[in-house]
C-alpha cells in the first residue's frame, strides 16, 4: 500500500503540475487579451472564462496533492493537548474519514452536473461557447482521484491503526503542527531564495 | 437557539481537529438534516463548480503564483539591501529596513505569510552582524510581514469581497492608507523602543550618497511591479484579476533578465502555487456550502433580530465583533477563522449600518493582529522557525508592541472611518 501511495503522490504531483501550466497559460492569454483591447481596441473575450476552467481544474486536482502532503488546514488547538498517541490517531482517522465523505459527496454531486452537462450538451454562455463537457470532466476526474486518494490513505491508516503501528499512521495522516508547517514554508522560501546556483 | 446549536457543531467539528473545508461542510449537512427539509446538499456539485470557476476567484491562483515567481526572482535581496542602505540611519538601523522592506514586499505580493518568509530569509542573517535587540528585530519581520494583506493586492480582501459581494478595487483602495499609516506606527515603535533604550538600534551602518544613489535600480523592479498591479486597477485599467495576470507576466520578466527563469523553476512555480490554492480553495467551497445553509434556515435573520431585541446598538455590536475576532485570533488559524466567520459577521456589522468596504479593512487589520498573537500566530512560527534558535515566546515578546501599534491603527479606523474610505470615495 506504501507504494500505491507513492504511485498516487507521482500522479497529484503531474495533475497539480499540469493544473498549474493551465493557469499560467490562463494569465498569458489574459494579458493577450489586455494588449489586443488596449493596443487594437479588440475584444477577443473569453480569457476570464478559461481562467475559472483553469483554477475550477487546478483546485480538483490539488486537492489530493494538499491531502497527501497533509496540508489541508486544521484546527489542532485541542490536537496537540491530548497526550495520549492511540487518541490522537483516532483524531486523524476521524479528520480524514470526514475529509473523505465531504469529498466524496461533492464529487457525487459534481458527477451529476458534468452528466447534465453532458445530457443537455451544454455549452458556456459566452463569446467562445465552449463545451463545458471538458472542463467540468477533468475537474471531476481531479474530484474522482481525490476521493481515490482519501480512501487509499484511510485503508493504510486503519491497518496501520490496528497494527499498533502508528508511526505509519503520523506519518501518512497526522496533524502537521503549525511549526513544522511554518518550517517547511520557510525551507522552501529558503530554496526558492537561493534557487540559482549560477549566480 | 438555532444559532448556538450551529455554533457549537461547527466549533466541536472544527475543535475536534477535522480539516477545516470538511468541518465547514460537514456543518453544514448537519445543520440542514436539523432545520431544513430542502436538500441543500444536491447543490453541493453546482457550487462546487460555480465556486471555484469564479473569475474573480481566479485572482488568488495568480496572486500565489505572482509571489512565487517572485520569490525565485531575486528581487527580494536587492530590494532589501537597497533598503538598509536608505532606511538604516534612523535610531533602529535595520529595523526600519525590515518594516519598509515587508510594506514594499507587501504591496506586490497578496499573502502575508510569504512576506514575512520572504523578508524573514533575507533579514535574518544581520541580527548577530550589528547585535540588535534579537525580540525587537523579530517582532519587526513578524509584525511588518502581515503588511502583505493590508496594503494591496490582497488575497483576503479578494476573499472578503468574493464572499461580501463587495468590490474588491474599492477594498485596494481602502487598504492603501491604512497600511501606509500602519507602516509609519510600526517604524515609530521601533523608534521610540530605540530612543528609549539606544542599545537595543544595535550598531550603526556606515552609508554614504555614493552607496545609496548605486542601489537605486534595485528598486527599480519591484516599484515597476507595484505600478503595473496595484496602479492598473487604481486607475480601473484592469480588474484584479487582470492586474494579477501581468504581474505574473512582468514578474516572469524580471526573473528571466535575472537569469534565473528555467523549466525546473517555472515547475516547482507551478506545484507550489497549486498546492496552496488548493488548500485555500477547498476551505471556501466548505464555507459556500455552510453559507447557503445559513442562509437558507434563516439564521442571519434570526441574529438580527435578536440583536433588535436586546436593543444593541452599532457601537455595541461593533465592540463585540472586535472582541470576538481578538479572541478567536489568538488560537484559530487565520484564514479560517476569517472564512468561516464572516457568514455571520457582515450581515451582523451591515445590519447595524457600517460599510461594508470599510469592515473589509478593519477585519483585515484584526486579522494581522490575529497573526501575531499567540498562542497560535501563524506570523510567529514563520519567524521563530527561520530563526532555527531561541524560544517562541522570543518572537511573541518581540512582536507584542507590534500588537500595540495594530490595536491604536484599529482604534483609529473605527474613529476616523475616512482614513479607509477617503481614496475608494474620491475615484469611485
Amino acid at each position: 500500500m506504501k507504494r500505491l501511495q507513492g504511485l498516487a503522490a507521482g500522479i497529484a504531483r503531474v495533475g497539480a503540475i499540469a493544473g498549474g501550466a493551465m493557469l499560467l497559460a490562463a494569465a498569458v492569454t489574459i494579458c493577450i487579451d489586455i494588449f489586443l483591447r488596449y493596443a487594437f481596441s479588440l475584444t477577443v473575450g473569453g480569457a476570464d472564462e478559461l481562467s475559472g476552467y483553469a483554477l475550477a481544474i487546478a483546485s480538483a486536482w490539488g486537492f489530493s496533492l494538499a491531502l497527501l502532503g497533509r496540508s489541508h488546514i486544521r484546527i489542532d488547538t485541542v490536537y496537540v493537548r491530548v497526550k495520549r498517541r492511540r487518541i490522537r490517531a483516532m483524531l486523524d482517522l476521524l479528520s480524514l474519514a470526514s475529509f473523505a465523505l465531504f469529498i466524496a459527496l461533492v464529487a457525487w454531486h459534481g458527477w451529476g452536473v458534468l452528466q447534465q452537462s453532458y445530457a443537455s450538451s451544454s455549452r458556456s454562455q459566452s463569446a467562445i461557447e465552449a463545451p463545458l463537457v471538458i472542463p467540468q470532466g477533468l475537474w471531476f476526474a481531479g474530484l474522482a482521484f481525490c476521493v481515490a486518494v482519501a480512501l487509499l490513505l484511510l485503508a493504510r491508516a486503519l491497518v496501520a491503526f490496528l497494527k499498533g503501528d502508528l508511526a505509519t499512521l503520523f506519518e501518512a495522516i497526522g496533524s502537521k503542527s503549525a511549526v513544522a508547517e511554518a518550517k517547511e514554508e520557510i525551507t522552501a522560501v529558503a530554496h526558492a531564495l537561493g534557487g540559482n546556483p549560477g549566480e | 437557539m438555532t444559532a448556538a446549536i450551529s455554533l457549537i457543531v461547527l466549533l466541536v467539528l472544527l475543535g475536534s481537529s477535522i480539516a477545516v473545508a470538511a468541518g465547514m461542510g460537514l456543518t453544514g449537512l448537519i445543520l440542514n438534516q436539523l432545520y431544513s427539509a430542502m436538500p441543500l446538499t444536491r447543490m453541493l456539485g453546482e457550487l462546487t463548480w460555480s465556486t471555484s470557476s469564479n473569475f474573480i476567484l481566479t485572482a488568488i491562483p495568480f496572486y500565489i503564483m505572482f509571489g512565487e515567481i517572485l520569490l525565485r526572482s531575486g528581487i527580494a535581496e536587492r530590494m532589501y539591501n537597497a533598503l538598509v542602505q536608505w532606511l538604516s540611519w534612523l535610531p533602529g538601523g535595520l529595523m526600519h529596513s525590515n518594516i519598509g522592506s515587508c510594506a514594499l514586499f507587501g504591496s506586490v505580493s497578496g499573502s502575508s505569510v510569504a512576506t514575512a518568509a520572504t523578508i524573514g530569509v533575507v533579514a535574518m542573517g544581520e541580527i548577530d552582524k550589528h547585535k540588535y535587540n534579537e525580540r525587537l528585530f523579530l517582532g519587526t519581520l513578524a509584525a511588518g510581514g502581515t503588511l502583505g494583506i493590508l496594503i494591496p493586492p490582497s488575497i483576503n480582501m479578494i476573499i472578503y469581497g468574493v464572499m461580501t459581494d463587495t468590490s474588491v478595487p474599492k477594498l485596494y483602495l481602502a487598504g492603501f492608507i491604512p497600511g501606509f499609516v500602519l507602516t509609519v506606527l510600526f517604524s515609530l515603535t521601533v523608534l521610540i523602543a530605540c530612543l528609549w533604550r539606544p542599545h537595543w538600534g544595535g550598531e550603526k551602518i556606515a552609508t554614504n550618497w555614493e552607496a545609496r544613489i548605486r542601489t537605486l535600480p534595485d528598486l527599480i523592479p519591484p516599484l515597476a511591479l507595484l505600478m503595473i498591479v496595484v496602479g492598473a486597477i487604481f486607475f480601473g485599467i484592469a480588474t484584479a484579476t487582470e492586474s494579477a495576470a501581468v504581474g505574473i507576466i512582468g514578474a516572469l520578466a524580471i526573473t528571466a533578465w535575472r537569469r534565473r527563469l528555467s523549466l525546473a523553476m517555472l515547475r516547482d512555480v507551478c506545484e507550489a502555487t497549486v498546492r496552496t490554492t488548493a488548500m485555500v480553495v477547498a476551505i471556501l467551497v466548505g464555507a459556500f456550502f455552510l453559507n447557503v445553509v445559513i442562509q437558507t434556515i434563516g439564521l442571519t435573520q434570526q441574529l438580527s433580530r435578536l440583536i433588535t431585541a436586546y436593543q444593541l446598538t452599532p457601537v455595541q455590536i461593533l465592540t463585540a465583533v472586535i472582541v470576538l475576532y481578538l479572541v478567536l485570533g489568538t488560537f484559530m488559524e487565520e484564514l479560517s477563522m476569517m472564512i468561516s466567520t464572516i457568514p455571520i459577521t457582515t450581515p451582523l456589522i451591515l445590519h447595524a449600518g457600517y460599510d461594508p468596504v470599510w469592515f473589509g479593512i478593519l477585519l483585515v487589520l484584526l486579522i494581522q493582529t490575529a497573526m501575531v498573537t499567540p498562542p497560535f500566530g501563524i506570523n510567529l512560527f514563520v519567524i521563530h522557525g527561520i530563526r532555527g534558535r531561541g524560544t517562541l515566546s522570543d518572537v511573541e515578546l518581540g512582536s507584542a508592541p507590534f500588537v500595540i501599534a495594530l490595536l491604536i491603527m484599529i482604534g483609529l479606523i473605527c474613529v476616523f472611518p475616512d482614513l479607509a474610505m477617503w481614496l475608494p470615495r474620491l475615484v469611485g
